[in-house]
């Protein structure tokens, strides 16, 4: 699933991507990440793992946050060791809930964009613009300590954003948030990643990291367990049949002609008998099948549904319950 | 998202190789925003305004008390008064006082973890410590100036206004004020350096603080050329007043070579301009981690 990595004959695509290679972290002994070849495209990447997995470490080496053990990182062609380069472009959103001591929500956000060299007025409409995009202009002049937890997750997520970086770090951006709130953050997460954006969002809630995520790295103990589009790597799980739930008439007849086919494991009609469950080692073979079984038997099908292609699924089976899967 | 204007000051540094000195003159002016209001206007601060004036109320309560009357003139007083006490006033209030100015600049962000916010903007890792030193030394010049002039006035004040507006204006006084209020600025300078680079290497302060102090005090007992690896020996040459001779110093003091305040002061800033090169170096080999913090 490792795309190839980008070479010198290949500088646009480098300039486009963050490229891990051959990345290790170790603090001292403990194990941080081990030897991570990856390359992140345009879009939104989900960082799924268990505590202790690695997501953190990751996103701070690919802020200069943390410099690897060995290896190399690109991020937009930009190495984490230039940081007067990388964060022309890159915004970051820590875990960590601290602030500097005493600052509004309008200052904390402003005072940092002067420090990148914004002058006043500039500074000025990027604050406020990005306070707007996360519905925040009523507590602006508010002290941030007195924020509420959601509160203090968005404004960090404003101030990542203030300076409209190309690539932004969001480790576990979710936390905190009302459903409203999350639902608005989310959107703002989809209209950057569509206009070409980098993001790589690290979360716990695996259904959001369904919902929004287009292609996933999972980790775990510090290595990829697996990366790319959820359904490609479901597909490449051999060893863990693909669950499929079919509506339909005739729900005996398909079960009974599929139970024919060799790459099917398993097929159990439903109590109502309108529907069946198939677990099946090949998809493709299934569904060139299924359409064969609907058109010899006259079937009308109502929905026919991939129960365990989703991130939660494959996280279960790849990492299994050690997580914090919800 | 909303449309933003680029900002047509603002360049982009990774299209040019060389250094944009505006770009960084800018960022410099954003560190200080942030850090003097940290340094003059945070809980921080108290402790930076106690050392420096707590040593004014005690002057005050002198200027007040019939002790004044020993002293002929208040040049007298301010050789036999205010001289000696300002070695103390350098050596530990201005010690102190950038031990914990200096040191905290990065401890106490690292403590609060928000140390980060400043490492994921585009500003290179010497335009931070440098910021950062410039502001802890505008604060504690700005602190100390008003300090050592508050001390030098009290101790004129108690002959009448007119016997002190004599000596200042028209005797040595103002002259003495200005060299005065030189040392304690080259101090905070000198100990500054010290301490940023001391808060770079250790996660707690006490011990080389405390082997700093011992240094600094014993200073004058050093032979001397260990004498000279010493803020306190650079500045001693800078004295206005010469010490009186029951000062301890001058009994056990030996012998070395005094450094002219043409080599002095132009020696103080070449080893802050070599630390910052040094701390600006370590700072950009730093992790932001806070484990262990």
């Amino acid at each position: 699933m490792t795309q190839p990595l980008a070479t010198p004959e290949n500088n646009s695509v480098e300039n486009d991507s963050i490229i891990f290679d051959n990345v290790s972290k170790f603090y001292g002994e403990v194990l941080g990440v081990n030897r991570i070849t990856l390359r992140f495209q345009p879009g939104i990447t989900g960082l799924v793992g268990p505590n202790g997995s690695g997501k953190t470490t990751l996103m701070n080496l690919m802020a200069g946050l943390l410099r690897p053990t060995q290896g190399s990182i690109r991020v937009l062609g930009v190495s984490p060791d230039t940081p007067h380069k990388l964060f022309a472009n890159v915004g970051y959103s820590t875990q960590f809930d601290s602030f500097p001591g005493g600052m509004s929500g309008y200052q904390f956000i402003y005072s940092y964009l002067r420090v990148h060299g914004f002058n006043h007025a500039n500074a000025h409409d990027l604050t406020w613009q990005a306070l707007e995009r996360v519905t925040l202009t009523d507590a602006a002049s508010r002290n941030v300590a007195g924020y509420s937890k959601g509160m203090r997750q968005r404004v960090r997520l404003a101030q990542a954003i203030s300076h409209r970086p190309r690539v932004l770090i969001l480790d576990e951006p979710l936390n905190g948030l009302d459903p409203m709130a999350r639902a608005e953050v989310i959107d703002i997460f989809k209209d950057l990643a569509d206009t070409g954006c980098h993001l790589i969002i690290s979360s716990h809630i695996l259904h959001e990291v369904d919902m929004i995520a287009d292609r996933v790295v999972l980790l775990s103990s510090g290595y990829v367990v697996a990366e790319g589009e959820i359904g490609g790597v479901r597909t490449e799980m051999d060893d863990h049949p693909i669950q499929v739930l079919i509506r339909c008439t005739k729900a005996s007849t398909v079960a009974a002609r599929l139970f024919e086919q060799e790459h099917v494991v398993e097929a159990s009609l439903h109590d109502d008998r309108q529907g069946l469950e198939v677990r099946t080692r090949d998809a493709k073979r299934f569904y060139a099948s299924l359409n064969e079984i609907v058109l010899a038997e006259e079937i009308d099908i109502d929905t026919v549904t991939v129960a365990d292609a989703d991130v939660r699924a494959v996280y279960q089976y790849l990492i299994g319950q050690e997580g914090e899967a919800r | 998202m909303t449309s933003i204007t680029a900002d047509p000051t603002r360049t982009d540094e990774s299209r040019s190789s060389g250094l944009d000195w505006g770009l960084i003159g800018r960022q410099i002016a954003g560190i200080l925003r942030l850090e003097l209001r940290r340094n003059l206007f945070s809980r921080r601060s108290f402790a930076l305004y106690f050392l420096a004036f707590a040593p004014v109320g005690l002057f005050l309560i002198w200027a007040i008390s019939p002790a004044t009357s020993y002293f002929a003139d208040p040049a007298q007083a301010v050789a036999q008064v205010f001289a000696p006490v300002f070695v103390g006033y350098l050596r530990t209030v201005i010690f102190l006082s950038a031990l914990i100015t200096f040191m905290s600049l990065y401890r106490s962000e690292i403590l609060e973890r928000s140390l980060h916010y400043y490492y994921l903007t585009p500003v290179r890792r010497w335009v931070l410590v440098v910021g950062k030193y410039c502001s802890a030394l505008i604060s504690s010049c700005a602190v100390f100036a008003v300090g050592t002039s508050m001390l030098f006035l009290l101790t004129c004040i108690p002959w009448g206004v007119g016997d002190a507006s004599r000596y200042l204006f028209q005797g040595p006084g103002l002259g003495n004020l200005i060299g005065y209020v030189g040392i304690a600025m080259m101090g905070c300078l000198g100990y500054g350096a010290v301490f940023l680079l001391v808060g770079l290497f250790f996660r707690n302060a006490i011990i080389p603080a405390a082997f700093i102090w011992a240094w600094e005090w014993a200073n004058f007992a050093l032979p001397g050329v260990l004498k000279k690896i010493s803020v306190v020996h650079y500045l001693r040459a800078l004295y206005p007043i010469p010490l009186p001779e029951n000062i301890a110093e001058n009994f056990i003091a030996v012998a070395s070579d005094p450094t002219s305040p043409w080599v002095s002061v132009p020696g103080l800033v070449i080893f802050t301009a070599l630390v910052l090169a040094f701390a600006g170096w370590r700072a950009g080999q730093m992790e932001v981690n806070y484990e262990g913090d």
